[in-house]
């Protein structure tokens, strides 16, 4: 199998460009998760708690993000979003990518993070109340720490697809992540597509090892009295 | 009717879906299908308890789930003309579409098949039904029921993540929008010589949740009122 030597020598030669895009895709997924968390943890106790203005603004966004595709939430945020007055500004594409996936991952999380808060038990709360605690001091003692435990196997799944939808939002701007290099990998060589199946089983790697990782995290995470 | 509009509105938006969004509407379509069809087969075999099919069917989920979605098109896209098989690029995306559709309503059917209660079964096979006469006239019939909202939830994502197919050149809703906004970037008579990206990405992403929303409020009240 010649082509199939050639196509493995191919990958090899290229396997710095290659690592260098899995570190691009670890990069802006990581500043993508930490923007997702916030949103989810703020926006998402504005649901959780009714906040007026807020929690209708949030209930909005969700629906935005739920019912149209990513790839037009990125295009939208990196090309239309600059001709906007005032508010428009053109970003590189790093950033493009990054507040893209914040975008999107946001909206999954808010709702995973009001669940997570809604779930905390009334007796909870009366707990806090009957020790002098304050609305705000109930949310940091008990329904942040008991709620967000809730809320971090879910959560933990909308990280997973931020990290791979860095695979469209990369492509998408022209920003070298995983796909994006290996996209330009088979353009500038005979159209091998082996290059796809050494960066899906990457990514494969990636999400199983999450996954179980939520799977552990369950288990573990889950409250005392929930636990069988 | 439109007449506020500018002149240039008309002519793109009418491009737009009757070329765009009918190729959307094409993908979409098959990949629906298709995955419904798969996915039901691949989750009902999935509850026989032998281990080999077991784990084949196990595998092929965790992979087509695990994937990222574009990685899919683009290995389908790139990987079945090197098997000698000459696919149109919409068809690729629609092949990629149905491998990680299917995946998921297998776990669905999974799921919706074990709750189908044994008694079920048992009676079926005192009808003198045998595997396969049971699982197709009494307990996936019954099961179906459980699988309608995670099969429309399916079709909101197959249709938005057609999408994907503009990153192979497929020339659908959001493709042919681009591809308008690039012409009238041209100077007149040919284009308008300005951008008008906001207007025209913003109307795609109004068409886009114009056409979700009502089916993701669908899949939620299946959800309430089915289980």
């Amino acid at each position: 199998m010649t082509l199939a030597a050639s196509s493995w020598s191919l990958i090899w030669a290229n396997r710095d460009v290659l690592l260098h895009g899995l570190v691009r895709t670890l990069e802006a997924s990581a500043v993508a998760i930490v923007g997702v968390a916030v949103i989810g943890v703020v926006l998402g106790a504005a649901r959780a708690y009714r906040v007026p203005v807020a929690s209708q603004i949030a209930a909005v966004y969700v629906e935005v993000v739920r019912n149209t595709p990513i790839l037009v939430q990125v295009f939208f945020i990196y090309f239309a979003l600059p001709q906007v007055p005032w508010v428009g500004v053109r970003v590189d594409e790093f950033t493009a990518v990054c507040l893209g996936l914040m975008f999107w991952g946001g909206g999954f999380n808010i709702e995973n993070f009001r669940a997570g808060f809604e779930a905390v038990p009334q007796r909870y709360r009366e707990a806090g109340l009957a020790l002098g605690f304050g609305g705000a001091a109930i949310f940091r003692y008990v329904v942040f720490p008991i709620g967000g435990r809730i809320a971090i196997p879910p959560s933990i799944n909308t990280y997973i697809a931020v990290l791979k939808n860095t695979a469209i939002a990369g492509p998408a701007v022209g920003f070298a992540e995983l796909t994006q290099v290996a996209y330009g990998i088979i353009e500038a060589s005979l159209r091998t597509y082996t290059v796809f199946a050494v960066i899906g089983v990457v990514y494969l790697l990636i999400v199983w090892t999450l996954s179980a990782l939520i799977r552990l995290l369950e288990s573990r995470l889950a409250l005392p009295e929930a636990r069988r | 009717m439109l007449a506020f509009l500018p002149y240039w509105v008309e002519p793109v938006a009418r491009y737009m879906v009757t070329e765009g969004l009918k190729v959307t509407a094409q993908i979409a379509g098959v990949a629906v299908l298709f995955s419904g069809v798969a996915g039901i087969l691949l989750g009902t075999l999935l509850t026989i308890r032998w281990w080999p099919l077991r784990s084949l069917i196990r595998l092929y989920i965790e992979i087509w789930r695990g994937l990222p979605l574009i990685v899919t098109i683009f290995l389908v896209y790139y990987a079945l003309p090197a098997f000698g098989i000459d696919i149109q690029p919409w068809l690729a995306a629609a092949v990629a579409l149905t491998l990680w559709g299917s995946a998921q309503i297998a776990e669905a059917t999974r799921g919706a098949v074990e709750s189908i209660p044994r008694e079920q079964h048992e009676a079926a096979a005192a009808l003198g039904f045998g595997w396969l006469g049971r699982h197709t006239f009494v307990i996936v019939p019954q099961a179906f029921r459980r699988l309608l909202p995670p099969l429309v939830s399916l079709l909101v994502n197959v249709i938005q993540n057609t999408t994907l197919a503009a990153l192979i050149g497929v020339g659908e809703l959001l493709t042919t929008g681009r591809q308008q906004i690039e012409t009238l970037l041209f100077p007149p008579p040919v284009g308008t010589g300005q951008d008008h990206s906001l207007a025209i990405l913003g109307a795609v992403l109004i068409t886009f949740f114009v056409i979700s929303f009502p089916l993701t409020r669908l899949a939620a009240y299946l959800e309430r009122r089915l289980v």
